[in-house]
């Protein structure tokens, strides 16, 4: 799971979770349907041709186990594949470069290799690649991710050099295709979090790793940002550093060679232009704003794709800010939950490309909360309860008890304009049921750092999440995660609930991993939010493709945030 | 000359060392912190990782030995690596220069051949249509922000009319080495990069025509019998130019502050671009890599200013 965060150009981008959504899928091909009303049994999938994918920055690092950032991930994302699937459409886990089976006691992943799947060099993709995956990742001192596999036995004992290795991965020596993996708890979210980690070449990279001296390390190698060779749908050929990466067919791809010859990832200064250069056909894809669709619909040249985001943007109210004691209380922040007009903002805001969201899973997730209040747009109800509070009016129009004003300072950062329209327009509704928001726009450099670490400053927050595909919302809404001065964490608005935790060990720790299971406790977990708000959950938004009216093949969902899952299967009509 | 060069080189270390102490505390005192602005959203990281991190690039030491550490680093020629790209940092600025050099000069260049001619025919048909309508655009051109000019400029030529190529510096799928394409992309930002200074240079160079055609020595020119296009460009314009000069120590340094703004707006790979995106994600070496190469700049367009001098005016002598 990942903050979204926004830069002056008004994006957001995708985090760990691209890194997550697999590249592709052992269904039945499409026909090429669905990118056009024309396409039919005629219409026949032809090789050739290049797509030029428009984004907002360059790639930094293509090394997956060293990157944290979303333009890079999707890119290693088509050189490095996956063992897992995860279904675009329902998120459900699906085996792909691997199949699992899974120990009665939840804790024993053992894994076979597809006897296809092979690096373009000719060597068969083993065990030892993913282990030589969580190894450098272990061992490397940039990754941000190092924690990612703190759950494998013997891993962190690795890492610190006690160990020279892991004893949770055992690769099977007769047949290295087979390999285990054990866990010293049950770790529901493993098969995205753990199993999503692309295994990575250890033929090209496992020298950089020496077991018995932990300062050897990855992090230089010449490899990392020219990959020399390739699991996924395309292999790595050339970086014109600020300008664009080019990919280019990986003809031994062990799902068959894709049609495309060449993905390029282009650098777009921002979204004006790079709806223009759809129009210019410079670009040939790009996730376009709501502010463009009209625009960009006109185009006969262009085709746009709309599907909800597994992810939402919201108003975060501090709860452990003595500064703003009254947004400890539930009655206040249902107001304020209530106050606000969230259909007349995604007009607004997103020119109708986004719903109203309750709480913390949106309704296209498995985990979502059933039954829940949609606090439907009330001026009286909220005052009321602004009231019941204990708050009078006073003659400014403003609610204020002990001489202390009902006023919050919401800060969001700068540039996003999503973010601040929305900061605007709760700047007037609010004001209607006599709330004074005093508006605060601050760089997101100088704001992510008081957010993870709990500044007094911070009364209340607008800012954006992108859900990974696992819904384990541990990292957000534990109280253990409670962002503090001493203590990073994403629970930025100091949310504490004894209920609310157990919900989230029991979806994340088991010990039943079942869907059902996990199922209930999230359910239960929103149910709560949803009474709590802890946020005034705001609204999630549409994400929409466009790409140029002759590339066929393209399938999105909610859970393939590029809606490029299946790209070997996409062509271009001539 | 030799002497004066050596001279000056030297007077450039504390210019130098001045700007990298100062830049040094704006960045880490302005609010910000790269480790956990790069951990943001990360699966997992722990407080321990952020720890290790800012232990890793030696972000936990106080500021005078950071600072310590960086100058002994930099006297070594290593500008320490990117936290973003995990590469050193002068490589990947000196990467980005071509880019904003080519683009710079060929502004300089347009900027010079029409800033210079418009202004000496405003200036000598003083009062006529011609100089008004080159006023005008004098203060126009100055007045307009850039970035509004280039996407101006991308609207009409790239989107509407779709003559020119709007981003980066070449169509994908063409080879590096593809000049005639390269040139097609050069043309929109360095225009619009060149606007600004070509009302400068026309201003310039109108108001110091005038007060030079109005001197003894032109009248004198003229009672010799000479041509009026020998004196105009021979007598004239030798003198007028002199100020022209002086601005030119300051251009490159305004060019490579201006391309900061045009390399957004056009994409263009260069060093302004990518130490804008440093600095929004406060990525220290880059940044620091980044002032330092612009400031060494600035230093010797300056030098080459006052070396210029010594050619368009001989009263004045390099010593």
């Amino acid at each position: 799971m990942s903050p979204r965060v926004g830069t002056t150009k008004g994006f957001a981008a995708v985090l760990a979770s691209s890194m997550l959504v697999a590249m592709a899928c052992g269904q039945a091909p499409t026909g090429g349907g669905g990118a056009s009303p024309a396409a039919s049994a005629a219409e026949q999938p032809t090789p050739g041709g290049r797509v030029i994918y428009g984004s907002f920055s360059d790639i930094q690092r293509l090394n997956p186990a060293t990157s944290n950032d979303a333009t890079s991930s999707q890119v290693s994302g088509k050189i490095y594949d996956t063992l897992i699937l995860v279904d675009p459409k329902t998120s459900e886990v699906k085996p792909n470069m691997g199949q699992w089976t899974v120990s009665a006691d939840g804790l024993t992943f053992s894994w076979t290799v597809d006897a296809k799947a092979n690096w373009s060099d000719g060597k068969p993709v083993t065990g030892n690649d993913f282990l030589a995956r969580v190894k450098m990742q272990g061992r490397s001192k940039v990754t941000p991710n190092k924690s990612a596999f703190n759950d494998i036995e013997g891993y962190q004992d690795y890492t610190t050099g006690k160990a020279t290795s892991i004893s949770g991965i055992q690769v099977d020596a007769s047949n290295p295709k087979k390999f285990t993996v054990k866990f010293t708890r049950v770790f529901c979210p493993a098969l995205v979090t753990v199993f999503g980690s692309a295994p990575m070449p250890e033929h090209i990279f496992g020298k950089y790793t020496v077991d018995n001296d932990p300062s050897k390390n990855v992090d230089d190698a010449a490899e990392n940002n020219a990959p020399p060779v390739a699991s996924g749908p395309f292999k790595f050929k050339e970086w014109r550093k600020g300008d664009q990466v080019i990919l280019s067919r990986n003809d031994t791809y062990w799902k068959g060679a894709p049609l495309l010859d060449e993905y390029v990832q282009k650098v777009v200064s921002d979204s004006t232009v790079g709806a223009a250069q759809m129009k210019t056909g410079e670009l040939t894809m790009e996730l376009a704003q709501p502010g463009d669709v009209a625009d960009l619909s006109k185009a006969d040249n262009v085709k746009l794709y709309k599907w909800p985001d597994n992810g939402y943007v919201y108003i975060g109210w501090r709860t452990n800010n003595p500064n703003v004691a009254f947004l400890g209380d539930k009655r206040i922040r249902q107001a304020l939950m209530y106050g606000i007009d969230v259909d007349a903002v995604v007009k607004a805001v997103l020119f109708g490309e986004g719903t109203k969201q309750l709480a913390h899973h949106p309704p296209v997730s498995w985990a979502a909360g059933v039954g829940l209040n949609e606090y439907k747009y009330d001026k009286t109800k909220a005052e009321d309860l602004i009231k019941q509070a204990g708050y009078t009016k006073g003659a400014d129009g403003f609610y204020a008890k002990d001489g202390k004003p009902l006023a919050i300072t919401i800060v969001t950062n700068q540039g996003n304009k999503t973010r601040e329209t929305f900061l605007q327009v709760a700047v007037e509704q609010y004001k209607q049921i006599g709330v004074k928001i005093n508006p605060k726009l601050e760089a997101f450099e100088a704001l992510v750092p008081k957010l993870t670490g709990g500044s007094p400053e911070v009364e209340a927050v607008i800012i954006g999440w992108q859900l990974s595909a696992d819904p384990d919302p541990f990292t957000i809404w534990h109280s253990s995660n409670v962002a503090s001065p001493t203590k990073a964490g994403n629970n930025f608005v100091g949310y504490a609930n004894p209920d609310v935790d157990k919900a989230i060990e029991a979806g994340r720790n088991g010990p039943d991993c079942s869907q059902p299971a996990r199922q209930k406790a999230y359910q239960q977990m929103n149910k709560i939010l949803n009474d709590d708000v802890p946020y005034m959950f705001g609204f999630a938004q549409n994400r929409i493709l466009a790409t140029a009216s002759n590339i066929r093949g393209i399938e999105t969902g909610s859970f393939s945030p590029n809606a490029d899952w299946n790209i070997e299967k996409w062509w271009i009509k001539k | 000359m030799r002497a004066y060069i050596i001279r000056r080189l030297i007077y450039a270390i504390p210019t130098l060392l001045g700007v990298s102490i100062i830049v040094f505390l704006i960045t880490r005192l302005s609010p910000g912190d790269p480790v956990r602005i790069y951990t943001f959203g990360a699966l997992n990281v722990t407080e321990e990782d952020i720890q290790a991190l800012r232990e890793h690039y030696g972000l936990n030491k106080p500021l005078y030995e950071q600072y310590v550490l960086w100058l002994i680093q930099v006297l070594q020629g290593d500008f320490g690596k990117s936290l973003q790209y995990n590469r050193p940092a002068l490589p990947l600025i000196f990467d980005r220069l071509p880019a904003t050099l080519q683009l710079a000069t060929t502004a300089l260049g347009i900027q010079l051949l029409i800033g210079v001619p418009l202004g000496v025919m405003a200036a000598l048909r003083r009062g006529s249509w011609v100089d008004y309508v080159i006023r005008v655009f004098g203060v126009l051109g100055h007045a307009i922000p850039t970035f509004w000019l280039g996407l101006m400029a991308i609207i009409i030529f790239s989107v509407t009319f779709r003559v020119l190529p709007s981003q980066g510096v070449l169509t994908v799928g063409h080879d590096v080495w593809d000049v005639p394409d390269r040139l097609k992309h050069l043309i929109l930002p360095s225009i619009v990069l060149a606007v600004a200074g070509i009302a400068n240079y026309s201003r310039y160079l109108r108001t110091e025509t005038l007060d030079v055609i109005a001197q003894d020595f032109i009248r004198t020119a003229r009672a010799k019998g000479l041509r009026e296009r020998t004196v105009t460009y021979v007598h004239a314009l030798r003198n007028a130019l002199i100020p022209v000069v002086t601005a030119l120590g300051g251009v490159l340094f305004a060019l490579f502050s201006g391309a900061l703004v045009i390399e957004q707006v056009f994409t263009w790979p260069g060093v302004g671009q990518f130490t804008y995106a440093a600095a929004r994600s406060k990525d220290y070496p880059v940044i620091m890599a980044g002032v330092m190469v612009a400031s060494a700049l600035l230093v010797l367009s300056y030098l080459l200013r006052d070396i210029a001098y010594a050619f368009v005016d001989p009263r004045i002598k390099v010593k």
